[in-house]
């Protein structure tokens, strides 16, 4: 199954992207700990285009396709904001001291680790692509 | 989901309860709510997540700030408890278990401050 949101770039839809992602991740039969980890990368994800690609403007929109696969589940989100360097973001460094750990780039570094596959491409019209896929277990 | 936040004391130390989810669309409110008690001369503080089902890295953003502020003053500390296990995952893939005080419980929270 196949579906595809329109969404506003306002984080208070956050929480029900939470929610549809949950359900996804329920039907494909995700473990708790795989759904747990795919709610984060999506709403980190989607955070990221609202604040920083679509710069919190709720008259501008993004899309998320939810696709429900036989082994896995695959996500993809598309916008046309501001443009991204997702290769060149700095990480954050998992055994930093307190004092210096930045307060930025977890965002990404969450995306990346938490799911299986990450690709990140924008095509001829400017759109941004970022396709997640989490498999079962 | 809103955040519902509320308060209570035990001695010196204000337990601040939250209940919903912790992401960049809560997280402002959570941090003034946070600020105003150190401002308000609270440094000893426990955040208590038991009713938090899900963070993401702007709450954990907020967490570090709070931290950061309180620890460079000198003026207390923030410590974590009750964390559901999702949310705990978040803490320790980002490496903030290692530097952050979590607690099983309220309680114990509150006793590492005596």
């Amino acid at each position: 199954m196949t579906k595809t949101y329109q969404f506003p770039a306002d984080t208070a839809i956050l929480a029900d992207i939470g929610q549809l992602v949950a359900e996804a991740s329920d039907r494909v039969g995700l473990d708790d700990t795989a759904a747990s980890d795919v709610q984060v990368a999506v709403d980190e994800a989607c955070t990221n285009t609202i604040v920083h690609g679509l710069e919190k403007d709720p008259s501008k929109s993004f899309s998320l396709t939810v696709e429900e696969q036989e082994d896995q589940l695959l996500i993809c989100l598309r916008e046309r904001g501001k443009p991204f360097d997702y290769d060149n973001v700095r990480e954050p460094d998992p055994d930093a001291p307190l004092e210096e750990r930045s307060i930025g780039g977890l965002g990404i570094f969450f995306v990346k680790q938490l799911m299986d596959e990450v690709e990140y491409h924008v095509e001829e019209n400017g759109d941004k692509i970022l396709t997640m896929i989490k498999k079962k277990a | 989901m809103q955040m519902s936040i509320s308060e209570s004391q035990k001695g010196e130390v204000v337990i601040v309860h939250l209940d919903g989810r912790f992401d960049a669309g809560t997280s402002g409110k959570v941090e003034q709510y946070l600020k105003t008690k150190i401002d308000g001369g609270n440094g000893k503080l426990v955040l208590d997540m038991e009713k938090v089902p899900f963070i993401a890295s702007a709450g954990l953003r907020v967490v570090l700030v709070i931290v950061k502020t309180l620890r460079q003053d000198k003026a207390g500390d923030l410590k974590i408890a009750a964390l559901q296990d999702s949310v705990r995952r978040v803490f320790e893939i980002s490496g903030m278990d290692r530097v952050l005080k979590l607690f099983p419980t309220v309680d114990e929270a509150i006793a590492d401050f005596q």
